[in-house]
Order: structure tokens, then C-alpha cells, then sequence
């Protein structure tokens, strides 16, 4: 078995969300058959810029495929271009100029595609929102899986994406809350699909009082682990945590791990240690009373999985359905929407020695159901089995035609994204 | 668990979550979410309007003013690809097809119809969006009312408010002002007290304070030529009393001069009846009369009586001014007045007590930091005239007994000046 994983940045130094997942899996697939990942040049999600060489080279044993990139990003035209399809009345054409400006635009990957699609048994396409994933899946044909790694922001809204969810062979969700999404969006209740995820290689014996040693941190803490970022939900954290500072309960500091964009709020209780390796991050995580997810967005936390694994409780952002979602199917984390709540959560989190302990355990059992290796490997390689034994892709929809391409009757991507359900699928789930 | 319980050994967050919302709830009340927080942003003026809260018709002049916004009826035409070449006629229409070829040899049709089918959705797109501005303008305007209003309503409501603190404020200092008379007139009788027992009544010179009482006091009730010297009339019975009023005053006198040295006139000499009657003959002057006749009598013994009798008499006098400022006629009034009276007493009996309260006196007096009182020893006596009217006798006593309130009012002047150094300082004078 020949296996293609498709993404747009791939290498150890990548530590995208999508990207991470994509190595994961290909590098736990690889166990299991022959396995090439297809990217670009292009490490830098913002400009796309062609930084690595194009040509094969292994990573990890794994032989990465890399093309050029067409044309960098254009900030200005991107923006333009996505207020025009979030927010207004627009064509179809618009939307493929949108996908072109986003990028990364690499015809050379789409070609080597449609030539090469029979060398391969299955391309696994990561983000559904990318050049290469719109294009290639349509160049893989019937080979096409796609592992959306799907938000619920404007993206979802686009009509563009709607076929390909319905086209592609197969879809390895991360979520019940991303699966209803895509359903809800392009009714492709009949594509075969799976709630997946990813693992995470957690060590078996991080050593807690070696990050304090290292770091200098005594008492207590929160830990915030990834990019400190207003989109990651981090300003309404330092809110919060100041709101919570406040409290004279509370004794909690709050460790933020990770490159920030946004300035740090200065205060004795509040420490930005920047990006450190997974050793550090895990001793970390294991030193820590309880996890701080305050995005907005998500599709699967792998860093949630991860404090998950290390048996630390989880206090995730409610407005985000999947992180919500996931709290409530694992009983292993609470959740906030304003500063009563995240005051409340913390506190008991920090105050609540049984609770926080039971909510750990409840995680890493969760984790071991669901999100270890062995699990999420016999899951694709059980929906590789089922895609062999039905012989009937679907169908895919022709491209639009000129005048249809035109047609300025496509709504707004935020407008779309009002209509569709809401909320955490835990019961169904 | 200090916080909410869980019951069950196995977690359900779901039951976590409630407990510590209802927790939130129950210590800081009602926590919105951002959502909530529009949805009440979202609601229409008109449920936000208390009809009780609104005093004028401007909700409705408003509504007449902005009539409910329909979008206008803009042309507009249909451009498809089959348009220029439709007719109504299927000849025609055959024809047309028919050559169609021969057309496009000659000319492409394409772009124009292109570009006319743009405009026709340019020109929907246009209308469409013209209509969402001015209905979000409209619904800006309703905004703006509503913030006018409401700044309106809470401006008048500010300067109600304002008005009534005033109102409070003048009422306030009236009463502090009040009351430092009063405390002032304490003091100072009480000092004067002290004072006199620390001179020996042979040393101390005749007061020279009757002499313009008596020029004081008579005057008004001499000015008037067309008066006659008598009181007639049955309302005047009272200045009768004087006679009567007056001769306790040389009884109040006397016991002091029998009295121990050290013991001051009118206090625990006299006699339990004397207060009585004091009380009597304040109630007598009040009645009209009385207090002429004690300028009376006091005037015209003045020469007569004696030193010690001289005081007892400035004392009387020193009661009667604060009398005058606290009494409103209530048995309440006389109460406290008597009580300030019997501490006045009290406080010029014990002499030794009273040089030691000296030195509490000044503590005390620099705590509470009356200017009169700083000033006193300094300041001559017509200083301390002007605030000696009471604003209440006043109206009392004006439509009743005109003749007498001079007396009255020109009485307080008349205290003999206090030696303001030696004012024992009790910490209550309170007397209510």
C-alpha cells in the first residue's frame, strides 16, 4: 500500500497544528505501508515563500516530495479579496481568486498529481482550505481522502468547498463537532467518514520539579502552551487571568510557553518562558495544576490531548464547540464564556484537589480510548480497508462553467456560517 | 471542596458547571454573556422606554417624523446572453438564429452583453445596498433618540438632585452655625464663672457691662415718643412681673455672699426651690415683659447689689441667652435647657476642678478649632453682639410683644466680658 500525504508546509521545524498532524500521521502510517508526503517549499504560512528546495529529501524516514511555489502571498490582495467572500454578495470566480490569493498556489504539485495518481492507493489531502487540497483532490479523483482539519470560521462558508466534501473518497474527521459542521454545510452524509483525530507522542516520566529547577518557578501555576496570539483567544485570557489575579483566593501564576504576537501583560504572577522544545513543554505541562485552551477555534487541541495524556485537568474557552465538546465527552476539563465562570473554574480547579485529580484521570483515559497511536492507526487503516471493499466513488461535481463563474449570487461566507448548527455534540457522541 | 460538592464519585462536568454557575450567580448576581449582553443591546427602543419615565410625546413626534422606511422601486432590466436577440414574433426569433453566424462574422456580441448583464447586477447589487444603509441609518437615528432621551432624562434628574444637596448643604451650616452659638455661649458663661472665682470679689471691678445693657435695653423701648412710659394695656399685664421676677434675682444673689468661698452664686448654695423658680421667671419673661424687667432690676441695683449679686445676675443672663437660642417652647427645650443649666452650675462650683479642666479646655478647644473661641481673648466685646440674635425668637416674638424684643435681642450683649482663658472645658456643652 502506497500512501500520499498531501499538506502545504511539512519538516520538523513546522509546528502548524495541520502540519504537526500531518507528520504524525504519516510518520505512524509509514509503520504500516510506504508512505510519501507531497508539499511545498514553503515554510512560512504567512507569505508561502519558497525557503526549502524542491526535489525529494527524508525527514524522519520519510521521503518528502516538495514543489514550488507559485507566487508568494499577497497581504494586501488576500485581504481585499476574503472581505469581498466573507462579507458580501460575490461569484464563484470570486471565491477561486480568493483560494488563489490565499495560497500556497503550486500548479507543479496539483501536476504531479494528476500524473501520478495511479502510482499511489490513496492521497490524504490536510486542510480542506488550502490550493493544494481544492486541486489536488480533484486531480487524486476516487484516491482522495481528506482530513479537513475544519474551524468554524468564514472558511466553512465558502461554496467552493462544498463539492469537494461531498467528492472526495473518504473524510477523516477530528471532531463530532467538525463532522457536523461539514455535514451541515455540504450534506455529504453519504461520504464515508470517521472521527479520528491525532496522537501524541507523550513521554512516560516528564519530571515536573526538573522544569521548576530549570526555570525558577515555585507555587502553582496555569500553563498556556502555543502561539500567544489574539486569534488564539490570548488577550481575553490576560483579561481574564488579571480579573482573576485580583481574587485574593486565587494563588495560581499563569506560564505562557510559545512565540507571542501580542505583549505580555507585566506582572509578577504572569511568566512568558517563549518556544521550548517538547521536553521542557511536557515537564511543564506535568508540573502544572491545569491546562489554559483560550481559543476560539479549533478543530482538535493537540496540546489539550497531550496535558490530557498527563493526566492534568483541561479549562478550555465554551465558545469554542469542539474544545466544549470535548470537555463534556471526557469529564476531564471545565469551561469558560466570561470572567465569573473562568474565575469560578480556575478556583475550582486549584481549590478542589479531588476534582482537579478525578478530571486527570478522566483525561488520560479519555486519551487512551481514543487519541493513542494504536487507536488512531487502526482507524485509517480500517477506513483504507472499507474504501477497497466499496468500489463506487463519488461522483465529482465539473468545474463551473464561464458564466457561472460570474454569477454573483453567491452569499456571504459569514452569512452562511450564521445559519449553520451551533454547539458541542456530546450527547450523540 | 470548599465550593460546590459533588456527589457522585465518578465527575460529570456538565453538573460542575452548573453548580459553579450557580455559585457565580449567587456571589456576584446575574453574569451575562457576551451573547446576553446583545441580545438586550439588540432590543427596540420601545421596550427600553418605562412609560411612567416619559413625560412628553417625543416618542411619538419622533415615530411621526420618521414614517417606517420603504426602499424605493429603482429601474432596473434583465440582461441574459438570449436578450438582444428575443422578439415576441417566432419568425423573427427564427431568422435571428438563423443568422446569427452572419452576425458574428461581422461583430462579437459578447463583451456587450457581458458588459449589460454586469450593469443589470451592478445595479441590484447597488439598490440593495443603498436599502441596507438607509435602514441602518434609520436605526442609527432610533439609537440617537434614545441617547438624547436618556441624557435628558438623566440631566433633569441631576439637577434635581443638585437642588435638594443644596438645599441640605445651606440647611446644614445653618444648624452648625447654630450650634457653635450655642457651644460658644456655654463656654463663655462657664469662663466667665471660673474666672470670677479667681479673683476676690473686693478686687474685681464693678462690670462695667450693665451700664450699656442698661443704655441698650431701654432704648428701644424709650425711642418711640408717642409710647408711654406705662403698659396698659391687659397684654402687659407681664411687665408687672418684673417687681415680681426681679426679687429673686437679689435672693439668687445673697445666698452667695453667704455661700463657701470657692462655692459660685446660684449653684449648689441656693436652695432646691431656686431652680424652680428660675425656670419660673425665665417662663415669665418668655411670656412677655420678664427680661425688661430684669434689665430693670438689674439696672437699677446695679449700683446697689453687689459684686457677687453683679454675677449671679450676669449669670442668670448667661442662661437666659441660651435660653434663647435652643428655646423652642417644647418641654424638651426646657429640659435640655436645664440640663445645660445645671452643668453650667455644676462646672463653676468645684474650683479645683475647674483649673485643672483649664488646661483640658485648651485641648479640647483646639480640637474642635472655633474661631470665636480662638479670637476671644483678643477681641473686644462688641464682637461677639452679632451673633447674639437668635434667628428662632424672632418670628415668636414679633407679632406678639413687639415692644419687647428688644430686650431680647439686646440682652446677650449685655454679658459681661469672660476672662477666655480659663473656660473649663467639660466635653458636653452640649446640652442635648
Amino acid at each position: 500500500m502506497k500512501i500520499a500525504v498531501v499538506v502545504q508546509r511539512y519538516g520538523q521545524a513546522v509546528n502548524g497544528g495541520a502540519e504537526l498532524h500531518a507528520r504524525y500521521v504519516a510518520e505512524h502510517l509509514a509503520r504500516h505501508g510506504q508512505v510519501e508526503v507531497l508539499t511545498t517549499c514553503a515554510t512560512d504560512y504567512v507569505t508561502w515563500r519558497n525557503e526549502l528546495l524542491a526535489g525529494v529529501e527524508q525527514v524522519n524516514g520519510v521521503a518528502v516530495r516538495r514543489f514550488k511555489v507559485k507566487h508568494e502571498r499577497d497581504p494586501l490582495v488576500f485581504g481585499k479579496r476574503s472581505d469581498r467572500v466573507f462579507e458580501q454578495l460575490h461569484s464563484l470566480g470570486d471565491e477561486l481568486d480568493w483560494l488563489d490569493a490565499e495560497g500556497p498556489t503550486s500548479p507543479a504539485l496539483v501536476d504531479y498529481i494528476n500524473t501520478h495518481a495511479s502510482d499511489y492507493d490513496y492521497f490524504l489531502f490536510f486542510s480542506y482550505r488550502y490550493y493544494h487540497a481544492y486541486y489536488g483532490a480533484r486531480a487524486a479523483g476516487a484516491r482522495a481522502i481528506l482530513v479537513p482539519t475544519a474551524e468554524r470560521d468564514e472558511t466553512i462558508g465558502l461554496s467552493i468547498f462544498q463539492p469537494l466534501f461531498r467528492s472526495v473518497r473518504a473524510i477523516m474527521y477530528n471532531s463530532p463537532e467538525e463532522r457536523a459542521l461539514i455535514q451541515a454545510v455540504s450534506g455529504n452524509e453519504t461520504v464515508p467518514g470517521v472521527v479520528v483525530g491525532v496522537g501524541s507522542d507523550v513521554p512516560n516520566n516528564p519530571q515536573a520539579g526538573r522544569f521548576r529547577q530549570k526555570y525558577n518557578i515555585r507555587g502553582p501555576f496555569a500553563v498556556y502552551v502555543g502561539r500567544i496570539d489574539q486569534n488564539k483567544g490570548c488577550k481575553e485570557l490576560f483579561e481574564f487571568f488579571q480579573g482573576y489575579l485580583r481574587d485574593p483566593s486565587g494563588k495560581l501564576s499563569l506560564i505562557l510557553i510559545g512565540n507571542t504576537l501580542l505583549p505580555i501583560p507585566e506582572h509578577k504572577r504572569i511568566r512568558h518562558l517563549g518556544f521550548l522544545d517538547d521536553t521542557d513543554k511536557f515537564d511543564a505541562m506535568a508540573a502544572a495544576e491545569a491546562l489554559i485552551m483560550p481559543s476560539y477555534y479549533e478543530s482538535l487541541s493537540m496540546v489539550a490531548l497531550e496535558a490530557w495524556a498527563l493526566g492534568r485537568p483541561v479549562l478550555a474557552n465554551g465558545k469554542c464547540d469542539v474544545l466544549k465538546g470535548q470537555c463534556l465527552r471526557s469529564n476531564a476539563g471545565l469551561f469558560y464564556e466570561t470572567l465569573g465562570e473562568f474565575i469560578g473554574t480556575l478556583e475550582a480547579i486549584e481549590q478542589n484537589r479531588w476534582l482537579a485529580g478525578s478530571l486527570g484521570r478522566n483525561g488520560r483515559q479519555y486519551f487512551r480510548d481514543n487519541y493513542d497511536w494504536p487507536v488512531i492507526e487502526r482507524k485509517y487503516l480500517e477506513m483504507f480497508e472499507r474504501l477497497k471493499k466499496d468500489g463506487t466513488p463519488p461522483a465529482a461535481d465539473p468545474l463551473p462553467g464561464w458564466f457561472d463563474r460570474r454569477r454573483q449570487d453567491l452569499p456571504a461566507a459569514q452569512d452562511v456560517l450564521a445559519k449553520l448548527p451551533k454547539g458541542p455534540v456530546w450527547r450523540r457522541g | 471542596m470548599p465550593d460546590f460538592n459533588v456527589r457522585s464519585d465518578s465527575v460529570n462536568v456538565e453538573q460542575i458547571m452548573e453548580q459553579i454557575r450557580v455559585r457565580i450567580r449567587e456571589k456576584r448576581g446575574v453574569d451575562y454573556t457576551e451573547q446576553q449582553i446583545r441580545e438586550l443591546a439588540a432590543v427596540k427602543l420601545e421596550k427600553f422606554l418605562d412609560p411612567r419615565g416619559v413625560r412628553s410625546d417625543l416618542l411619538d413626534q419622533f415615530r411621526k417624523a420618521q414614517p417606517p422606511y420603504e426602499p424605493p422601486e429603482l429601474p432596473n432590466f434583465a440582461f441574459e446572453d438570449a436578450t438582444l436577440f428575443e422578439s415576441h414574433r417566432a419568425p423573427i426569433r427564427w431568422m435571428r438564429k438563423l443568422l446569427m453566424p452572419l452576425l458574428k462574422l461581422l461583430f462579437n456580441p459578447n463583451p456587450l452583453i457581458q458588459a449589460l448583464h454586469i450593469q443589470s447586477r451592478l445595479n441590484a447589487i447597488n439598490a440593495e445596498r443603498d436599502a441596507k444603509r438607509e435602514s441602518a441609518r434609520r436605526a442609527m437615528d432610533q439609537l440617537y433618540y434614545e441617547l438624547v432621551h436618556n441624557l435628558v432624562v438623566e440631566t433633569t434628574r441631576t439637577g434635581i438632585e443638585v437642588k435638594n444637596l443644596k438645599m441640605r448643604v445651606e440647611s446644614i451650616s445653618s444648624r452648625l452655625e447654630f450650634n457653635e452659638r450655642r457651644a460658644r455661649a456655654l463656654e463663655s458663661a462657664v469662663v466667665y464663672k471660673a474666672a470670677d472665682q479667681d479673683e476676690t470679689p473686693a478686687q474685681r471691678p464693678a462690670p462695667q457691662v450693665p451700664q450699656p445693657r442698661q443704655q441698650q435695653a431701654p432704648q428701644p423701648r424709650y425711642t418711640p415718643p408717642q409710647q408711654p412710659p406705662s403698659y396698659p394695656a391687659p397684654s402687659q399685664a407681664a411687665p408687672a412681673a418684673p417687681a415680681a421676677v426681679a426679687t429673686p434675682v437679689a435672693p439668687q444673689g445673697q445666698p452667695t455672699q453667704g455661700a463657701v468661698p470657692g462655692q459660685v452664686p446660684g449653684a449648689p448654695g441656693e436652695g432646691p426651690g431656686q431652680r424652680s423658680r428660675r425656670r419660673r421667671r425665665r417662663r415669665g419673661r418668655r411670656g412677655g415683659g420678664s427680661a425688661a424687667a430684669v434689665m430693670g432690676a438689674a439696672g437699677s441695683g446695679a449700683s446697689e447689689a453687689p459684686a457677687d449679686g453683679q454675677e449671679s445676675i450676669d449669670a442668670v443672663d448667661q442662661m437666659d441667652a441660651m435660653d434663647r437660642m435652643d428655646d423652642d417652647g417644647s418641654p424638651e427645650s426646657e429640659e435640655t435647657h436645664d440640663a445645660a443649666v445645671e452643668r453650667v452650675e455644676e462646672a463653676s462650683i468645684a474650683e479645683a476642678e475647674v483649673r485643672q479642666a483649664e488646661s483640658a479646655a485648651e485641648g479640647s478647644r483646639v480640637e474642635q478649632a472655633e474661631p470665636p473661641r480662638v479670637e476671644a481673648p483678643s477681641e473686644p466685646r462688641p464682637v461677639e453682639a452679632p451673633p447674639e440674635p437668635a434667628p428662632a425668637e424672632a418670628p415668636r416674638e414679633t407679632p406678639h410683644e413687639p415692644s419687647q424684643e428688644p430686650p431680647h435681642v439686646a440682652a446677650p450683649p449685655a454679658e459681661p466680658a469672660p476672662a477666655p482663658t480659663a473656660a473649663p472645658d467639660h466635653g458636653d456643652h452640649d446640652p442635648k
